[in-house]
């Protein structure tokens, strides 16, 4: 049986429109599809519009033209349906500094309409994953990045869901914050779920993506495996990206 | 709408907004803690002014003839009234005290026995337990006779006729020209420097006032007012029977000594007239007006008493001089003019608090959470931004309730309990009126809902806390100064006003709260109020759907 489909972009885009009257394209046509048990890497340098397209996929933004359907949920029909089924990441996802990780992660459970004694299980159950058993009550603003990061994490896949969007997740962090990171997306693709993670760090991609898509002018201008995009680009990861971009017209 | 959901942002909201400092501050402890602070501050500063100020040593210039012809007014005055005065003191037991010899002792008595009064009415005793306290406390009989004889005295004060307080009042004023005034002789002014702008000497002025010098030093505040009498004072105040006797006159303390022409004056005769006694002073300085006032109520005092001797000097009845008078009868209670007093100050403080309370949690809930990157975060959730929205307003609007009741308390309490009479508070409580309260309430409602969905509207707009709070002052002059016409003893409300937000509402609660139900007055307001309300309320809503408004950034 192939594996389901779980996330597909059909020719997303958007458009702002600027202070002069004139419309800025931050993303022109992006589509892909990623599936159950698949770690799918969106990749492409700054300004490329991979936050705003990770931004449609989640229904912050609605899209100018297409759609993408989450689990079968329509980004422009079902937004509460396709928040349900995604768990979502990114630099402009913050935690309340006057809260405790306890606090957030059990405010986040009721938002997603779980019972309270799931919640609690829950909660400890993910304190126990991310070792964050020591500070779950200390307040938000006092912790360190790395330990925010796991309890912005541990927000994330509070409701269990079956899609996680990661936008850019190790950033900032040392290298045994990004390796808890990098092995909880691991053992979330080994359950069978779908993971859309982006990144720009090639040893990130390569340990972990088993599919990936370069987006850049708004554009994706490379899908498939990294092996297919080392056959047509070369060896090395990071050349094959540069390549890639630079053959971009 | 899941209210469920609502709900869980509320309560959410509550809990991370009283975890913010700010707005502990503006919500709770501006009104517990600074308002009564404030308000009783200014209520003492501006006492202890008023007595600071009478009781300052005030400069006049003036010759030293004329100095010493003020002097001798008071003391003939004292002596005229001694009979009066002296049943005055055997009914106030001022002598229980030690003896009284003069004017001066007198007035300090008195004033032992005003302070006395005042902090029995500070603390809600009486004088007498008040005394008995002080007794009890006394290790010997002294203290103890002096602390009864206080107490008595305060009793007797308080049962004082109308005319045994004016004669009281009337020696105060003769008192404080003469007991704390410092005459300076025109000699001792210097004539150097310029006279300030908008300094103008007039042209009128008898000779002495209308040198530069004089005005020169009262610009310099070397004194704080010039004094002049005309050269046929004595003459004319003679006419009168004050009999101002010539040894007054010379036994002056400074030794001065005048010359024979000075005193031919008294032979001639005018017959009665006015004397004018002229005085120069600069209304803009507040000791020189201290100067002018003191002097006034002295020549008032003076007036009054000579007048009655002219009469009875002719045999005329005691009432000749008063043709015509008014009687008045005031309807309005202590309690309901207090009430009117409060209505002129609670409609504007009441929406500045709750503005003030509103102010911090809607921004913090809106810009602070574009600024911590939370609001994303929400918006991630599977609720919709509907329900986000109505989870921040509630919050926004509990705590502008909140503070608007604490203001409210805080200030009726500061001034039933730290700065009216201990009696006048029963009489208040009892006269409030609860449909009024109602009433008035029914209005701060959605005012706080108005004040509520703007602030989150602002803070929702801005990229940040401070340009959020840059915004909100605008909004302070168009939402909360308008409720200042409270202010205003003289405005009237007419339907006009009904229509003009804000004003209406400040108006109507200051009738309220006197007790006039304006019903229709009550209508139009009510009705104008909660359309704006429903508007920003409105714009709100629409606001937490727009994207570009909730990731400006």
């Amino acid at each position: 049986m192939p594996p389901t489909v779980m996330v597909e972009a059909r020719g997303l885009a958007k458009t702002y429109p600027g202070s002069r009257g004139e419309r800025t394209e931050a993303v022109r046509e992006v589509s892909f599809s990623c599936h159950a048990g698949e770690v799918f890497g969106l990749l492409g340098p700054n300004g490329a519009g991979k936050t705003t397209t990770l931004r449609m996929l989640s229904t912050v933004l609605q899209p100018t033209k297409g759609t993408a359907l989450l689990e079968g949920h329509d980004v422009c029909q079902e937004p509460s349906a396709v928040r349900r089924s995604i768990g979502f990441l990114s630099g402009n996802t913050g935690l309340y500094p006057r809260l405790t990780p306890r606090e957030v992660l059990a405010y986040f459970g009721k938002l997603y309409g779980l019972e309270r004694g799931h919640i609690d299980h829950r909660v400890a159950e993910l304190a126990t994953v991310f070792g964050m058993t020591d500070f779950m009550d200390k307040r938000c603003d006092a912790l360190s990045s790395g330990m925010k990061q796991k309890v912005n994490v541990a927000r994330t896949v509070m409701h269990d869901p079956q899609i996680l969007i990661l936008d850019e997740p190790t950033v900032g962090l040392d290298v045994l914050a990004s390796r808890t990171i990098v092995d909880f997306v691991r053992s979330y693709r080994d359950l069978g779920r779908c993971v859309i993670f982006s990144t720009h760090i090639m040893g990130e991609v390569s340990r972990l993506c088993d599919k990936l898509a370069i987006i850049h002018k708004g554009m994706v201008q490379f899908d498939g495996s990294p092996e297919a995009l080392r056959e047509r680009a070369g060896d090395d990861l990071e050349e094959a990206f540069v390549t890639i971009l630079e053959q971009t017209p | 709408m899941n209210f469920q959901a609502v709900g869980v942002i509320a309560r959410k909201e509550f809990r991370d907004v009283l975890r913010d400092r700010r707005t502990l501050i503006f919500m709770m402890l501006l009104p517990i803690v600074v308002m009564p602070l404030l308000m009783l501050g200014v209520f003492k500063f501006v006492a202890s002014q008023k007595v600071a100020r009478e009781s300052k040593e005030v400069r006049i210039a003036a010759s030293a003839f004329d100095a010493n012809t003020l002097r001798a007014l008071q003391k003939v005055w004292y002596d005229a009234n001694s009979t009066v005065l002296s049943t005055l003191m055997a009914k106030l037991s001022v002598e229980s005290l030690g003896g009284v010899s003069d004017m001066g002792t007198l007035l300090d008595r008195l004033a032992t026995f005003e302070e006395a009064e005042e902090k029995a009415d500070g603390t809600g005793s009486d004088p007498d337990s008040a005394a008995d306290t002080e007794a009890d406390a006394a290790l010997d009989d002294d203290s103890a006779r002096r602390a009864a004889a206080i107490a008595a005295g305060v009793e007797a004060m308080r049962n004082l006729t109308p005319e045994q307080s004016a004669l009281i009042g009337d020696a105060k004023a003769l008192q404080s020209l003469i007991g704390n005034t410092v005459f300076v002789d025109y000699d001792e002014l210097s004539d150097e420097g310029e006279l300030a702008q908008g300094v103008e000497i007039p042209d009128d002025l008898p000779g002495p006032l209308s040198q530069r010098a004089v005005t020169l030093a009262v610009q310099s505040k070397q004194i704080d007012a010039a004094l002049y009498l005309p050269n046929d004072t004595l003459v004319v105040l003679d006419e009168a029977p004050l009999s101002i006797g010539f040894s007054e006159l010379l036994e002056d303390d400074s030794g001065e000594t005048y010359g024979s022409d000075e005193f031919l004056l008294l032979s001639k005769a005018p017959g009665l007239a006015t004397v004018r006694v002229h005085l120069l002073y600069d209304s803009s300085q507040s000791q020189s007006k201290e100067a002018f006032e003191r002097v006034s109520g002295f020549v008032e005092a003076l007036g009054r008493f000579m007048l009655v001797e002219r009469i009875d000097g002719a045999s005329l009845p005691a009432d000749y001089a008063r043709p015509i008078m008014v009687s008045e009868a005031n309807v309005a209670t202590t309690s309901r003019r207090i009430q009117a007093f409060l209505g002129g100050i609670l409609p504007y403080m009441l929406f500045a608090f709750c503005f003030f309370g509103a102010l911090y949690p809607a921004l913090d809930v809106t810009a602070g959470e574009k600024e911590r990157f939370t609001l994303e975060t929400l918006l991630l959730s599977p609720v919709t931004r509907l329900e986000i929205a109505l989870g921040k307003f509630v919050v926004v609007f509990v705590a502008a309730m909140v503070a608007a009741m604490l203001t409210t308390t805080s200030m009726v309490l500061t001034l039933t309990h730290g700065l009216l009479p201990a009696e006048l508070m029963a009489s208040l409580n009892i006269e409030f009126q609860p449909l009024a309260l109602a009433l008035t309430g029914s209005l701060v409602i959605p005012v706080a809902a108005l004040y509520s969905a703007a602030l989150l509207a602002v803070g929702l707009y801005a990229k940040s806390f401070k340009e959020a709070q840059s915004y909100t002052v605008p909004l302070q002059f168009l939402f909360v100064l308008p409720t200042m016409v409270s202010f205003l003893p003289d405005v009237e409300p007419d339907s006009h006003m009904a229509w003009i937000p804000f004003v209406n509402i400040s108006i109507l609660m200051k009738e309220l709260l006197k007790g006039n139900y304006l019903w229709s007055f009550y209508g139009i307001t009510l009705a104008s109020t909660l359309l704006l309300t429903f508007f920003a309320v409105w714009v709100a809503s629409r606001m937490f759907c727009r994207e570009s408004v909730l990731l400006r950034s």
